[in-house]
């Protein structure tokens, strides 16, 4: 009986011991695996407003994702991430009929955002910008 | 929960009767002793080195360009990078040296005598490959240090005869070290050499299984070899303890004592794999003085040397290679006890030291 509980002592104690070590172990391979900070790209983006002529629009990294900034024919601008709501590809900009197209699985966008067909479950994330002095501020 | 999903294993693998061959009923000899945990303590060193080389490739760049500088980043920027990077360091320090002790444990205890032959095969060639592994991934940084020390050492191949020059430069991809041996020392250091040391531990360990584990020749009168040719013929140990919990337990005290050492390693003696000029890029055009090679390398390097033509410096390693490699066929007494073996004693102790005096002489030349 006292043997039987010298036993389990010990086997608390090394399986306390396997635990310390595995989280000893672990804690640096997950730091050294996480992502790093400050990596997703600038918080805010400036663009030079006569950079985009109407009906054209301008792709471009921001907070660590794609965004894409349009001026529809009617000359407003709209700013917009670029990632189809449907399984993450980015969505192309087709000129002529002024609209999005995700060319995975041909989920379609207005200017706005919305769905206008396809599987999108969602519209396109719209993304706040100032304009000032000619320049568009992102985020 | 633990007990069910036991209980469930068990009903469809039958893995109850693997624990208790393998496991409590695998009986080892009653005087065994610590120097037989060496070699699990190799397989903890060998997967340490593959899962830090696996990390170390999520940062790493293997071109010649960034080589260098994707190092320095895992070594000040990434957390923890500098964690990993040494135990892979350390760690190939630390595989030769525990190899080498694995291997004198069993020239002592005349472990490799028959029906071991080829275990002492398997082992004495994973040791050249681990010695292979550690040279091609001295080269991965691309600093001054690897880039030399890869020039020498490829050099020295130079001496044999007639195919020499040509060796050396299929060896480089070039005439000289450059990207081309960057990239073929690294497919050969993460790519082809972990498979092939992969597979001849597992012949290694298969030839273990086969022959059974030799007992010691200490503490008992017979000492003699009991092995005899007619047939194959398991060494049991009936009687014997068993490895669960038993020797288990000295596997594991064995590895809490290299971690303890390797870790300290770590901590207290960073440097001790590098030299100052592992921390400037690679310069084909500057050459440093005293470059060195790893200190495993300075005997071949002090002997090569010392001989007045570098053939006639290779040919005695690659006789002494010889030797070592088929030592089984050549001692075939059957004694085994290394106080009754003084020729052998003699022999081993001598080449001990003159391996150690050859070392120090290259360390200090």
């Amino acid at each position: 009986m006292e043997n039987e509980g010298r036993r389990k002592f010990l086997g608390v104690c090394v399986a306390g011991c396997t635990v310390a070590a595995a989280a000893a172990a672990g804690y640096p391979v997950l730091r050294y695996l996480a992502p790093r900070s400050g990596q997703g790209g600038a918080a805010k983006l400036v663009i030079p407003a006569g950079e985009l002529k109407e009906g054209d629009a301008k792709f471009f990294e921001f907070a660590g994702s794609s965004a894409v900034l349009i001026k529809t024919n009617s000359g407003q601008l709209v700013a917009l991430s670029a990632v189809c709501t449907h399984l993450g590809c980015i969505v192309q900009w087709v000129k002529e009929k002024q609209q999005f197209l995700c060319p995975c699985h041909g989920g379609q966008f207005s200017t706005d955002g919305t769905v206008l067909g396809g599987p999108p479950p969602r519209p396109l994330a719209k993304i706040p910008f100032t304009v000032t002095e000619g320049n568009i501020t992102i985020g | 929960m633990l007990n069910r999903l036991y209980r469930w294993l068990d009903l469809r693998y039958g893995i109850g009767e693997i624990a208790e061959k393998e496991l409590t009923g695998y009986l080892l000899p009653r005087n065994i002793n610590e120097w037989y945990s060496l070699g699990s303590v190799l397989l903890v060193i060998f997967a340490i080195q593959v899962v830090t080389g696996m990390l170390l490739m999520i940062y790493y760049v293997p071109d010649a360009d960034k080589a260098f500088k994707s190092v320095s980043f895992i070594m000040n920027e990434v957390p923890f990078g500098w964690f990993i990077r040494l135990c892979h360091a350390v760690g190939s320090n630390m595989m030769v040296a525990v190899l080498l002790l694995h291997m004198f444990s069993t020239l002592m205890m005349g472990s490799y005598k028959a029906p071991r032959e080829l275990n002492w095969v398997t082992g004495f060639t994973l040791f050249a490959l681990v010695q292979g592994i550690s040279l091609t991934g001295y080269l991965a940084p691309w600093s001054q240090l690897s880039f030399w020390a890869t020039t020498v050492a490829t050099n020295s191949v130079s001496a044999i005869p007639v195919l020499g020059p040509t060796l050396v430069e299929f060896l480089r991809g070039g005439k000289l070290v450059g990207p081309a041996t960057l990239g073929r020392f690294f497919a050969l250091h993460a790519a082809v050499l972990p498979v092939v040391i992969a597979a001849l531990i597992g012949a290694h360990l298969f030839f273990l299984k086969r022959t059974g584990i030799s007992a010691p020749p200490f503490g008992k009168d017979e000492t003699a070899n009991p092995f005899e040719a007619r047939e194959y013929h398991y060494q049991g140990h009936p009687g014997g303890i068993p490895f669960f919990p038993n020797y288990a337990l000295q596997d594991l005290s064995s590895i809490s004592i290299y971690f303890a050492v390797f870790l300290a390693v770590v901590f207290f003696w960073p440097n001790m794999p590098f030299t100052p000029d592992a921390f400037v890029p690679a310069d084909p055009f500057k050459t440093p003085a005293h470059i060195k090679p790893e200190w495993y390398f300075l005997a071949n390097y002090q002997t090569l040397k010392i001989f007045p033509s570098e053939l006639l410096g290779l040919s005695v390693q690659a006789a002494a290679m010889t030797f070592l490699a088929l030592l089984p066929f050549i001692d075939r007494s059957p004694e085994r006890h290394p106080l009754k073996r003084p020729l052998f004693l003699t022999l081993v102790i001598a080449g001990i030291l003159l391996w150690i005096a050859l070392s120090v002489w290259g360390h200090l030349s």
